[in-house]
Parts: C-alpha cells; structure tokens; sequence
C-alpha cells in the first residue's frame, strides 16, 4: 500500500513535470490544419512536420536561431576564459580568502537580470553597443562569470598544488601552467560550466529583448515570444509550438547528457553557498 | 518632410506647383510607412540625432510632445492671427502649447455619427434618442444598432472623449486637474458598456478598429457607425452610396455634442537650415489652391474654412456643409506632453469595462488615479514622485502578490520533490531528469507553451479540468484577474520548483547516514527524524532556496512579460514590467533607474532578514 502511494506520488512528479513539455510536442507534430480543432485531442492521428517546415520557410527562425549561436557560444567562450584566469588567480590563495572573494562574486549572481538591464542598457547605448552581438555576449558574460568562477574554483582547487611546482622546476610560466596544465586536467568540470552558462545564454530573455531590438537580431527567447505580433486576430500556435519544441529538445538532450554532472555542479555551488 | 505613402499624387502635385511657383526652393517628400507611430518615431529619432528634417508633418497629439522638447520653432511669426483665421479654429487651437503657436493644421479629421438615412427618419441626437432608436429599430444579430471602434488602442480614446465630452465631462482641465473620478465618467462608462449588454452593437465591437467598423457597416449589418470623414469617401462607392448621412455624435440631453478632433498639420523643426522657406511652403499648403489639389487627389478634409463653401468642392462633395458643422464641434484630447501615456490608461480601463473585467466605478477611479499620479507626479523630485505614482502601488501591490503566492507552493513542493528524490527506488535517475526539465527550458519559451494551454476553447487545461469535473465550464483563464494571476502563479511554480528541490536535495544529501542511524536506533520516529534532525539541518540550503526564490521572484519579467503582458488590465503587471516600460516605453529612464536602485536596496533588505529569522540559535554569533 505505501509503496503505490509512493508509486503514485512519483508519477504524478514526471507527468507535472513532463506534462507541458509533452503537449508542446505533440501540438507541434499535429497537422496545421488540425491544431484548432475542438475537442482537444490528445495524441496526434498523424504526425506532420508542416508546422516546423513553415517556422523555417515562412519566418526567420534559423535567423534566430544563428543569433542565439553567436550571442550564447561567444558568452560561453569569454566566460570560461575569464573564469579560468579569476580562478586560477584565486587558487593561489589560501583558501578563506578565496571563498571571501568569491562570496562577493555570488552576490551579484543571484540579481534578477530585470533589475539589471536598464543600467546595462544605458551603459550599451553609450557605447552604442545596441544591436550588436558584442553587447549581449559582454552582458551574458559578466551575468555569468560568477557562477564559472564558482564551478572553476571548485575544480581548479582539486589539482594538487604540488604539480605547478613541479611545472615550475619544468621551467613553465604562470600561464603555461594554467593553459597547459589545470585546463586540460579540468576539462569535465569546463565541460558542464560550458553547457550550463550556455543554456543560461540560450534562455535569456530581457536583456536580449532590450539590447536587440531589430528583428534580425532577436534570439530565439524573443523571436518566439513575439511570433504573436504579426496579427492580433490569428495567432499561428502550430508554429508557435513547433518552434518551442525546436528551442527546447536540444536543451533536454543535453540536460540527459550531462544529467549527474549538472546535478552535482548545481549542488555544490549550493552547499558552498 | 515625412509623409505616408503619397497616394493620388496629391502631395507631389502641390510639391509641384510650389517650386513653380517659388524657384530656389526644394521641397523632398519621403514616403514612410503606413504606420502613425512609426512615422512619429522617425521624427524623434531624427530629432534625437540632431538632423532634424527642416518639416514636421504630424499628427494632433505629437504636437504636444515634440514642441515641450523644443524640438519645433514657434510659428507666430509667420502666422498671424488674420492667417489663423482663415482657418478652422479647432486646428489652430490644436497647434498651440503653452501660449506658442507650433503646428499649422492642413488637413482635418473629426469623429462623428453615420447613419442609414434610408432606415432612420431621425438621426438620434441624445443617448435617450439612441436608446429609443436602437431598440425599435435594431434587429440583432441581422442588424445592430452602432458599430463602434472598441479595440483597446487610440481609437478607442477617440471614441470614449466623445461620449465623455457629450456627457459635459472633460478628462483633464486647464489647470491640469484630473476629472475623471467624477460621476459623469462613471455614467459614460456606464453606457458605453450598456451599449453592447443591450445588444445594440455586437460584443465583437471589442476588437474594431476603423476598417473593421466601416467593413460592417457597408455590409449593412448596423445602423449607424461612429468613424472619421474618410469613410464617406469608401461609403459613396459602396452599396450604400446615397443611402448614409452624418451629423455629429450623440450627446447627453443638456449638453454639447462633440467630436474628437484628428488631422495633420505641419510644424518647422527647430534646426531647421532655411525656416523662412519652410515657412513659406507651409502658407502655400493651407492656401485654396494646395487644400483643393489635397481634396481632389487624396480626399483630405480641407483645414481652409473657405474651401467648405466653395462650388467646386460642394458639387463633389454635398455632405462638406454638413461636415463643417461637426467640425465646429471638435475637440481637442488633453494637451499634455505625456499624451500617449495618458492615452494608454485610459484604453486600459476603458477597454476593461467593455470587456468586464472592472466596473464602470472602478475603472473611472482607477483612470483617475492612474492619470492623476502621472501629472502630479511629474511636477516633483523623484522621492516625492513615489508617493503619487499609483502605477508603482498597483504594481507593487500584484508583486507582492505573485511572491506571496508562488514562493511558498515552491518551497513546499520543491522540498516534497527532494524528500522523495532522496529515497533510493528504481528510476530515481529518470526522476531527477525530468526535475531538471523545467529548470532548464526557457522561461519565456515556456510561458507561450503555456499561453497556449491556458488558451480558451483550445487549451488543454480548460479541457482536463472540465474532463476531470473541476470545472463546469471552460474558463477564460487568461483575460480575467484572478485566472491571469492564476496562471502566472502557476506556470512559475512548475519552472522554478525544480530548482528548490535541486538545491534542497543537495541538503539532504549532505546529511550523514549515522546521524539517522542514531537517530532511529534511539527511537526516534519519522515525525521527530523530520522536524529535529533533518529540517535544522538542512537551514542553510532553505535559506539560500528562498532568498533566491523570492529575489526572483519579486523581479519576475519574462514569464510575465510574455504570458499576460501585464494584463488584463494590469492586474499581473508586475513591477519589472512597470520598470521597464517606465525606461523602454515611457522615455522615463532616470525614474527608472530611480526606482531600480531602490528595488534592489529593499530586496537586499528583504534577503537579510530571512538570513536573520531562519539562523538557528547556534549559527547566531
């Protein structure tokens, strides 16, 4: 008896969880004919890719998409570089210190990047950075180096000391001992910062809406989310949700991928915090 | 100067007979887009960059805008008062701000009411009259009485002034007092909402503009329509040619009919190189001969007071006698710099009394309120600002809301997610995966899936709550208040639910096995096992839970921003949204900036009193 009630409790979680995610799907596999129809249905009769043909043919979705490709995968890049250096910076430290420093850092991680994006704007305008990948990357960057740093510093801290000195004896410079040694030593937990400061790029919203303005520069979070513009009486929900579909399915392939790692990386952050 | 597309010429034909006439001078007509706003932004992107084009050709309620930011040249100089008077005296009065003469009107625009003269012996004239008229001689759903603009947008205001000026209110007076808690505004909220209770226009009135109303109208679906002069034009080439008069719009017994006043007039722009020549083709367009090629080629109502007498013109167009009248009824919106934003709270309120979402006593104080903080607002130092800005205490108020309601579902779902993640089962990894599903998709991507499930008739929400018998009857989730804020609660908590039990379970996780075993061994129940060992435990992972659920939280954008868009009638408008339109929609960035600091000053405040009250005795130093 207990065990069904726990049976049951566990999958009510995945259907709750999963639900949405499963009806975006299959709304999107449904023929574009077939998306309006009363009553609702719940597994498509046929499966259509019309819907995802026309986010494609009829709007600039691979736009979007290419935007979002250079925004989050230059973001990505920078702050794994930027990070690597803070944390290797902060490795040298004794470790009180280093956590000290980086508790500083955390503050600024937890903003809400609503409250961020008016002075960011200012800033960019300035600069006249807007509708410019620079501006995003540079934004995505700072939102989230202290998150790399986190993960990095956690990493970098579990290469033993001993080995720079050794590398030193080699004869290596600072850098050479960063680039050559600790880098490709943490390439798993780089790996996992990669992918979730990615995803973190890849879902951003508010700021990408204010420092792209252009409709050829919107990413996909925006694209999507002003799909509805064009008409206020028809709004196309096939390829809204075929689009939706095609933004998410690679984020959860990637989340199955590195499943344990992302759990593991979150967690520590947390039980440092 | 900027113009939309110059159709029948006519622009090109007066252009032409200018620089006949004035050899020396050039004059370029750019054709911009069809749409108002866009062209209005043209300008001000022009005159924000300094180039400035040496002719402004705009629209009533630009003036206002453009002259408080200096950005056009007075033109008393040039037009005297005898010039002036030539003129429609409605549009000369449009043109002034603040005692200066900024905008010269050429082209006219007024609302007023079309009816069948073929159906109705008698125009009505007063809501009593309409009232009368609708009932005998309307026949809903083969033919409604009016047809309107209803639509949540500029026509909308158009439409409500006239009802509000018939009724002898005002929305604000010269003094800058705001009217609109008044009774009158609540009578004329009143009967515009009676309007379609009664079945005198059809409930899709809510979604005209102007075409749709016309399109109705010409298929002879509705007695009268409340539209612009354009329409006699499309009208007399239409089935119903012959058959349609005008005469200004209804009024309340006692009072003055009235009219919204619309058109086009031309200003200089303040650095402009040769003013002098500008000024001298302007003269030209308000002269017979340019007003009569505009009323020939492109059927634009003339500003010239003279031309409505005129042979010519009367033999083409028989209704101008009738049409000068309502003219000499127009009125003017509220002059104010601030006009757009005005605009936009009172289509809001307006727009939520048709739909029903407030009622007509509501909507009037909160449109008072509203407006009334903005202007008064405005006069004073940002602190004090705070205290009269009633959009900041709406906007505060539904945060609160939202935080109050989605932070506490999430800590305890989160935490009842962790606690069974914990145990060990088969198929524990396929669970902490699809945890981590919502977590990682993008809130704004998400929340359209959810606009789309939240969707009536075609969502699947409203169908497996009826399924289920939750529901009787499929609901209008997302245009009503509380289904809206419903929805957004709900949408957040499924996102953000993942993350506490994420965070939460590294907490458990982190709580050594012998402990429980010494526990359990010293005959500790599951009850006291939860409250004595594993919740204390886990503190400092709640703690960093909440602080970052309720900062979230409280500066939610995107989900809502995308879901509601603050609506209906603000009431999911949360204060990120008010931020950012008060920084990206309302020109306003140091309030903005303003209100951001002090947004982050008080979430600092909130983040270390949790800090406070949830440290355990022994962690206190």
């Amino acid at each position: 008896m207990k065990k069904l009630i726990f049976s049951i409790a566990i999958a009510s979680i995945l259907l709750y969880c999963l639900f949405p995610f499963f009806w975006t799907i299959q709304t999107a596999l449904k023929p574009a004919g077939t998306v309006f129809r009363l009553p609702v249905s719940y597994l498509p009769e046929t499966i259509s890719l019309e819907n995802i043909i026309d986010v494609f043919s009829k709007r600039p979705f691979g736009r979007y998409v290419l935007n979002s490709l250079i925004a989050g995968g230059g973001a990505t890049i920078l702050t794994l570089w930027v990070a690597a250096v803070l944390s290797f910076r902060l490795r040298a430290l004794d470790l009180r210190r280093a956590l000290r420093i980086q508790r500083w850092f955390l503050v600024g991680a937890i903003l809400p990047p609503a409250l961020l994006v008016i002075p960011v704007f200012v800033v960019m305008k300035q600069l006249s950075l807007v509708n410019n990948y620079l501006a995003l990357i540079l934004a995505y960057t700072a939102l989230n180096l202290p998150f790399a740093v986190w993960m990095l510093h956690a990493a970098f801290r579990q290469i033993p000391k001993e080995l720079d000195e050794a590398a030193v004896m080699d004869g290596f410079s600072q850098s050479a001992i960063l680039y050559r040694i600790i880098l490709p030593l943490s390439r798993p937990s780089l790996a996992v910062t990669a992918v979730l400061v990615f995803i973190f790029c890849w879902n951003e919203f508010i700021l990408a809406l204010s420092l792209m303005p252009a409709q050829s520069k919107y990413t996909v979070p925006v694209g999507i989310a002003l799909l509805s513009g064009a008409s206020g009486y028809e709004i196309p929900w096939g390829e809204i949700n075929a689009a939706v579909a095609l933004t998410t399915v690679p984020i959860i392939l990637v989340i199955a991928a590195f499943q344990r790692w992302i759990i593991e990386g979150l967690t520590t952050g947390a039980v440092k915090g | 100067m900027i113009g939309p597309e110059d159709v029948g010429g006519a622009w090109a034909e007066v252009i032409h007979r200018f620089h006949a006439a004035h050899r020396g001078i050039r004059i370029d007509y750019i054709s911009g887009p069809w749409s108002t706003d866009e062209r209005q932004n043209m300008y001000i992107r022009a005159f924000l960059a300094g180039d400035a084009f040496e002719l402004v050709y705009m629209d009533v309620i630009w003036t206002a805008k453009f002259a408080s930011q200096g950005w056009l040249l007075p033109l008393d100089r040039w037009f005297s008062p005898e010039v002036r008077e030539t003129l429609i005296p409605q549009g000369i009065e449009a043109g002034f701000y603040q005692g200066r003469f900024y905008r010269v009107p050429v082209r006219s625009d007024v609302g007023m009411l079309y009816y069948r003269k073929d159906l109705l012996p008698e125009p009505p004239r007063t809501w009593e009259e309409f009232e009368i008229v609708c009932n005998r001689y309307g026949n809903p759903p083969d033919r409604y009485c009016i047809v309107f603009q209803g639509m949540q947008y500029e026509g909308l205001v158009c439409n409500y002034l006239e009802y509000l000026w018939g009724a002898g209110g005002t929305p604000i007076d010269k003094d800058q007092n705001v009217l609109l808690d008044r009774d009158e505004n609540i009578s004329v909220l009143s009967f515009m909402k009676e309007v379609i209770s009664q079945g005198w226009a059809p409930r899709s009135v809510i979604t005209f503009q102007e075409q749709q109303a016309l399109e109705f109208f010409e298929q002879g679906k509705a007695l009268m329509m409340r539209n612009w002069p354009y329409a006699w034009t499309i009208l007399r080439r239409s089935p119903l040619e012959g058959k349609v008069g005008i005469v200004p719009f209804i009024h309340r017994t006692g009072h003055e009919p009235a009219g919204t006043l619309g058109g086009w007039g031309l200003g200089i722009a303040r650095g402009a190189r040769f003013p002098e020549a500008a000024a001298k083709f302007i003269e030209f367009t308000v002269s017979p001969e340019a007003q009569k090629v505009l009323h020939f080629r492109r059927g634009a109502v003339p500003a010239l007071k003279s031309l409505f007498k005129d042979e010519e013109i009367l033999q083409e167009s028989p209704h101008y006698t009738d049409l000068y009248e309502v003219l000499l009824k127009s009125r003017m919106r509220p002059i104010h710099p601030d006009y757009p934003r005005i605009s936009s709270i009172m289509q809001k309120h307006v727009s939520a009394v048709l739909v029903g979402i407030e009622s007509p006593r509501e909507a009037a104080l909160q449109m008072d309120q509203s407006i009334e903080g903005l202007i008064k607002g405005k006069r004073h130092s940002w602190p004090l600002r705070l205290y009269f800005d009633h959009d900041l205490k709406m906007t505060l108020k539904n945060t609160l809301v939202f935080t109050g309601l989605s932070v506490p579902f999430e800590f305890l779902l989160g935490l009842f997610f962790a606690l069974l993640a914990h145990q060990p089962f088969r198929g524990r990894t396929m669970l902490r995966l699809s945890v981590l599903v919502p977590w990682a998709l993008p809130t704004a991507v998400m929340a359209m899936a959810w606009q789309w499930m939240f969707n009536n008739p075609f969502g699947v929400i409203n169908d497996l709550m009826v399924r289920v018998g939750i529901l009787s009857k499929p609901m209008d989730w997302l245009s009503t208040p509380e289904g809206a804020m419903f929805a957004a609660v709900f949408a957040d908590v499924w996102k953000t639910t993942p993350f506490v039990a994420i965070i939460l379970l590294a907490g458990l996780q982190s709580i050594p096995q012998q402990l429980k075993e010494s526990l359990s061994i010293d005959g500790g129940g599951t009850r006291m096992m939860f409250f004595h060992l594993i919740l204390p435990l886990l503190m400092p992972f709640i703690r960093v839970a909440l602080i970052f659920r309720i900062i979230h939280a409280a500066g939610i954008f995107d989900l809502i921003w995308v879901l509601t868009k603050g609506g209906p009638a603000d009431t999911t408008r949360t204060l990120s949204l008010y931020i950012y339109d008060l920084a990206f929609r309302y020109d306003e960035v140091g309030y903005a900036l303003f209100l951001t600091g002090l947004f982050l000053i008080s979430l600092i405040l909130v983040s270390l009193l949790i800090v406070r009250s949830t440290a355990l005795r022994y962690e206190r130093i």
